[in-house]
């Protein structure tokens, strides 16, 4: 999780990602934001996130990606 | 019979507001499709037929789909451990792809034919026409509302195949989905769980879905024949004869277009949203302040978000998260850095998404033209993006000073009058001509002496003060007040007297009668 956080925080430092609930529904992480994270959790990670993880339930939380990120992680 | 007209208001939607409630619940969802059909033969006649076998169509890729799941889970019901299981999810994953493949390219197929087959072959045959062979033209019936359903029927299918939700087991209630009857002109372009569940439900009339959709539906004639419908007469006088005209009418033509295409739009889409709201069905928002955006990426996030959110999730997303893009994003990464390989696959995904934005339009060179006009100046925010917060840190600007927001705020408007100015000019050479003649004769005393008479002074105040009415509830909502709340909430005296002070307004000030030609709704041309 603290890896996690640490990368969120590259793309933009100045969101509260351990309490922000709402990323994608309230456009905090926009697409380019998710274009940077997704190839950054993939490498972190050494996971595949397919189209079909594309939601905004995956990302609208930091928790909601790490979970995500342990799923992937399992298969 | 168009959303914005008396018959529709006065006698359909009452009428089928009525049958609605008579009937018992289980029959509701019948009511609804019976009517959307009806509406639509009232337009397309017997292409209503397309619209009824694309929903069987949806319906039995969905379920082919499901049927395979069904099959593979059997199959990793059999399996000893997790890589078995794994293959098998494979195998049987290439099977859902063909299943896609049909349902994506069919769908596509027939609105690439009605929509585009002309267009293109009229373009192959100047290059054919050298070598003595021609394409012949299609005589092809424009199937109302086809750019818009079939964007919800691939919607659906591609959730399916991601397993968001499972395929629709009642082939009536995908049926209703697709069709019903005030989304079907205009959208907004639905996702399955939006309004699926809501339309099946049938629940019963209630007062307050009343009230809330009778106050939409005033809102969005307002919009509409007060201030779009007048100045469709000023654009379309400027725009057809952009050669009488130039410099400050040319920047006149593209704002007032942008205001009438907005109120036109918005207002349509208010009208849809509150015919939903009567049988209690919340149809997604399509609008959210477009003109407070403080860039092109968030005037995009705000203008027509249906579509928007559309190729995000069905082309952006899946094009970003591709094979063939993550291996590129990879080696650039390595080769010249993060930001670059960010750069790359922002313009990989960016691009088709802006063509297809473009001539999802219509079939032209100018909409094609308007797609890539936004996508260079959205790849460009993108590059731009942290060399301008470096910048301003340097110049000791604070990035959220409310003047800096005024400026991004007009900057982004002079972005959008530009694209609109090309996208409703007659075609792209008359789009350049209009674009270049602002800087030549550039007077805006020459507003008043040559001022054109399809539009007297008294539609002009009609039309500034509409407008302001509708800024000050626009800013007002972006400001955080709920004013449609206030209303609905207000005692029964004032709800009314703002229920007669909107309907008064449209009778008095509205643009129909003599005079005026009834203006047909923009988007449901396309």
């Amino acid at each position: 999780m603290e890896e996690l956080l640490e990368i969120l925080q590259d793309i933009d430092d100045s969101v509260d990602y351990e309490n922000e609930t709402a990323l994608i529904d309230d456009h905090i992480l926009d697409s380019f934001g998710i274009i940077t994270l997704i190839s950054e959790i993939e490498e972190h990670f050494d996971i595949e996130v397919d189209a079909a993880e594309m939601t905004p339930e995956n990302f609208n939380s930091a928790a909601a990606m790490w979970e995500m990120i342990q799923r992937l992680q399992e298969n | 019979m168009a959303i914005h007209t008396n018959l529709y208001l006065l006698v359909f939607l009452p009428v089928v507001l009525i049958i609605y409630q008579l009937v018992p619940r289980k029959a509701r969802w019948g009511v609804l499709l019976a009517a959307s059909y009806a509406l639509y033969i009232s337009f397309s006649k017997y292409l209503v037929l397309l619209l009824m076998a694309t929903a069987a169509f949806t319906y039995g890729i969905g379920r082919w789909m499901d049927r395979i799941g069904n099959e593979c889970s059997e199959k990793q019901k059999e399996c000893t451990d997790r890589k078995q299981k794994s293959e098998v999810k494979k195998a049987f994953q290439k099977k859902r792809v063909v299943a896609l493949r049909v349902g994506v390219l069919v769908l596509l197929g027939i609105l690439f034919y009605v929509n585009y087959y002309n267009f293109v072959a009229q373009n192959v045959n100047i290059f054919l026409g050298k070598l003595g062979t021609q394409l012949p033209m299609a005589r092809v019936m424009f199937p109302m509302g086809i750019s818009f359903y079939t964007l919800e029927a691939v919607g659906y299918l591609a959730d399916v195949y991601w397993e968001r939700y499972p395929a629709e087991k009642h082939l009536g209630k995908l049926a209703l989905f697709l069709s019903f009857f005030p989304q079907i002109m205009e959208g907004p372009i639905a996702r399955y769980p939006d309004t699926s569940d809501a339309l099946f439900a049938g629940e019963p009339v209630k007062m307050e879905n009343l009230n809330e959709g009778f106050l939409r539906i005033i809102w969005g004639l307002f919009k509409k024949m007060v201030v779009s419908d007048r100045l469709s007469y000023l654009t379309t006088h400027l725009f057809t004869n952009y050669k009488e005209y130039h410099g400050s009418f040319i920047i006149l033509a593209a704002i007032a277009y942008t205001i009438q295409l907005y109120l036109e739009f918005s207002g349509s889409i208010d009208i849809v949203i509150g015919s939903g709201k009567l049988f209690g069905v919340t149809i997604p928002e399509n609008f959210n302040q477009p003109f407070s955006a403080q860039s092109a990426a968030e005037f995009w996030r705000r203008w027509h978000m249906s579509l928007g959110t559309w190729f995000k999730n069905y082309v952006f997303y899946p094009i970003t998260v591709s094979p063939m893009v993550k291996n590129w994003n990879k080696k650039a990464r390595k080769k010249y850095g993060k930001y670059w390989s960010m750069v790359g696959t922002s313009a990989m995904a960016l691009f088709p998404v802006w063509v297809a934005t473009g001539v999802w339009h219509g079939a032209g060179w100018k909409y094609l033209f308007y797609g890539m006009y936004y996508f260079v100046i959205l790849l460009f925010g993108v590059a731009m993006e942290p060399i301008k917060e470096k910048n301003l840190q340097k110049l000791g600007i604070d990035k959220d000073a409310k003047w800096l927001k005024v400026v991004r705020i007009l900057k982004t408007w002079v972005i959008i009058f530009t694209g609109e100015l090309f996208f409703n000019a007659l075609n792209l050479r008359a789009g350049f001509a209009m674009f270049f003649s602002i800087f030549g004769n550039f007077h805006i005393s020459s507003i008043w002496k040559y001022w054109p008479d399809v539009l007297t002074k008294g539609d002009v105040v009609a039309v500034c003060a509409g407008s302001v009415i509708v800024w000050i509830v626009g800013f007002l909502k972006e400001s955080g007040v709920d004013i449609r709340g206030k209303i609905l909430n207000a005692k029964t005296p004032y709800k009314w007297g703002v229920y007669y002070a909107i309907i008064f307004a449209i009778l008095i000030f509205g643009a129909y009668g003599t005079g005026y030609q009834p203006v047909d709704l923009i988007y449901a041309g396309f």
